[in-house]
């Protein structure tokens, strides 16, 4: 690229955003938080870029790829600047907040940055919202979260949400057990599974292919999907493990039908990308027509490196996704005061919810509000629509 | 939005519409008689089942048009799933049909003193470049891709480069142009294929089109 850049061009990724859409974020991402407060989740902030080796260690990993770095010219460190925001909500949870009772429940948003965006998600830069629930190990905490999240979207105006339930460990238990054991095979396998493709599983060497057919077959409705998860014939090696991860499924899903019946669920045993880390129920929420997913989340160990960590779950939800599933904003009525109008018009205007556009000096009052966008004009003492062409 | 209710099938273009549309038929999908009109300018159409509707695309826009949503499932070269590599797209179902290989081929008259062993950096003349650069890199080898979208086997006679990565079923089009495979790199067949977001919301309509379509390969196997 020579000569001069356009000066609106901007990076691949990344976009100004414009009224209405920019209140209208604005506006969903604090009736978000407003939401997670009142179901006890208190808000954190953490910084935007912090030392590359807290941010993407242990499960931080997943997002290594996807981080920007810098040098620290200060500390003389390399920098990362968060591609994702949940490991920084365990970070404060287990260290600045250790002290605090458990279970701790915590809400965050903000902007993420990505290297590079993804096909579905071209945008480098979006928004995150989200809350963890650190320090329970029990069913009806992830019952808890997943409910929080479906019931907050739905209000929100959401609709044919779906909840796609996960379970990582059943898969990487199996290919323990019963799976190739060089890397290459596990990576085929894992290729192969994430396609869904039966018979490039079949072809691998080493592979008891029933077995995982049988696990990519235990996908879809969740009722179903769990029948078809209790009947599999699981090796003895994995058996104990793998059977108290579905009867945990059991549990959760047990736990939603009690207090959302109508609810859609479906199981998809095979879902492992992005939760590498995860362990116990995973989950990502889908809408009908909406492409990609409105955000995802589920059980993990949060730690700050020394011991195994505390069981934790939690979700993110993308701000830019969620923006798509929602009707589009309408723009809020303006109305316009005459220059002759007093402060306390204006407040008076103002605090029963009124955009008010004062003018500056003595136009023709209706002319210049109908070429300034505003809806309505005060004139005589109240308000009148004015006629839009 | 009532077109969004339909179920949209893509079907490739060309060739391999002649093996596909056999086991469309077998599946139950009889598309409406202006399909087989080869100069109507229509790109969608309706079928004998009032809930789905073919759409006849080129096969490389077919895996984007999958990993976007836009169509819910489709019939896809393995060649474009491997040069795509979407997480979005799901390939359930080999359907047995379009069977070819992918292979790296170079003039028969190479120098004797080349050495495969010895390079860092070649250049390939490729549709394929993601996967060419993939298969190279995982010998540690870069391989700098020129991009053709047809008439590969040439660009080695025309002084581009040379090697080519492309596909092949006979060999007729290598030999006339004096070259020869080296290495195969993958064998290819037609795939169903099926947008992620579609298998999550829509489950039990594609579960029951992937079996339709799974007893349509069985019976044409049988």
């Amino acid at each position: 690229m020579n000569g001069k850049i356009h000066p609106a061009l901007l990076p691949a990724g990344l976009q100004d955003t414009l009224p209405p859409d920019a209140e209208f974020e604005s506006e969903v991402t604090e009736g978000l938080i407003a939401a997670f407060a009142a179901h006890g989740y208190e808000r954190v902030k953490p910084p935007l870029i912090e030392f590359e080796e807290n941010l993407i260690s242990g499960s931080g990993a997943a997002t290594a790829a996807q981080t920007f770095r810098l040098m620290d010219p200060v500390s003389q460190r390399m920098l990362g600047l968060r591609a994702d925001m949940t490991l920084q909500i365990a970070r404060i949870a287990t260290t600045r907040l250790a002290d605090l009772p458990r279970p701790l429940r915590l809400s965050y948003a903000g902007q993420v940055l990505r290297v590079v965006g993804s096909a579905l998600r071209p945008e480098r830069q979006f928004g995150q919202v989200g809350a963890e629930l650190i320090g329970s190990a029990s069913c009806r905490a992830d019952a808890e979260v997943i409910l929080m999240a479906a019931n907050t979207l739905k209000s929100l105006g959401v609709s044919g949400l779906s909840i796609d339930l996960g379970l990582p460990l059943l898969v990487s238990e199996a290919i323990k057990a019963s799976g190739p054991k060089d890397e290459g095979g596990i990576a085929t396998l894992n290729a192969a599974l994430a396609q869904k493709d039966a018979a490039a599983i079949a072809a691998i060497d080493g592979v008891e292919p029933e077995l995982f057919a049988a696990i990519l077959d235990a996908a879809g409705h969740a009722e179903e999907a769990l029948e078809r998860l209790r009947a599999l014939s699981l090796p003895a090696e994995a058996k104990v493990q793998i059977e108290s991860q579905i009867e945990g499924l059991a549990e959760v899903m047990t736990a939603i039908k009690a207090d959302a019946p109508g609810l859609k669920l479906t199981i998809d045993p095979v879902e492992m990308r992005g939760y590498e880390y995860h362990e116990g129920v995973t989950f990502s929420i889908f809408a009908v027509n909406l492409r990609g997913e409105l955000g995802r989340g589920g059980r993990y160990r949060s730690g700050n490196g020394e011991g195994d960590g505390e069981p934790s779950t939690g979700f993110t939800l993308f701000v830019d996704t969620l923006l798509r599933a929602l009707p589009t904003p309408v723009r809020r009525d303006k109305v316009y005061l005459p220059a002759a109008a007093t402060l306390a018009d204006a407040i008076k205007l103002r605090t029963d919810g009124w955009a008010t556009i004062q003018a500056m000096d003595d136009e023709d009052g209706r002319a210049e509000a109908l070429r300034l966008g505003c809806t309505h004009i005060f004139e005589g003492g109240s308000i009148h629509a004015l006629k839009q062409d | 939005m009532l077109s969004n209710d339909k179920l949209i099938f893509a079907v490739p273009r060309g060739r391999i519409l002649g093996d596909v549309m056999p086991l469309m038929k077998r599946a139950g999908i009889e598309p409406e008689d202006s399909f087989w009109d080869k100069n109507a300018r229509q790109l969608s159409f309706s079928t004998s089942d009032p809930s789905l509707e073919i759409v006849r695309v080129r096969s490389f826009d077919i895996a984007t048009l999958i990993a976007f949503g836009a169509a819910h499932i489709g019939i896809a070269g393995l060649d474009v799933l491997m040069e795509f590599e979407s997480r979005e797209i799901y390939a359930p179902l080999d359907l047995g049909v379009g069977g070819c290989r992918m292979i790296v081929a170079q003039p028969e008259e190479r120098a004797p003193s080349d050495d495969p062993r010895r390079w860092s950096h070649i250049r390939i003349a490729t549709k394929y470049p993601e996967i060419t650069r993939r298969h190279f890199a995982a010998r540690g080898v870069h391989a700098e891709c020129v991009k053709l979208n047809g008439a590969i086997e040439i660009a080695p006679a025309m002084g581009l480069c040379q090697r080519i990565v492309d596909l092949t079923s006979t060999g007729d089009t290598l030999k006339a142009n004096g070259l020869v495979e080296i290495e195969e790199i993958a064998k290819i067949t037609s795939r169903l294929a099926v947008n992620r977001t579609a298998f999550k919301t829509r489950g039990e309509e594609i579960s029951g089109w992937i079996e339709r379509v799974r007893e349509a390969v069985d019976a044409g196997q049988a």
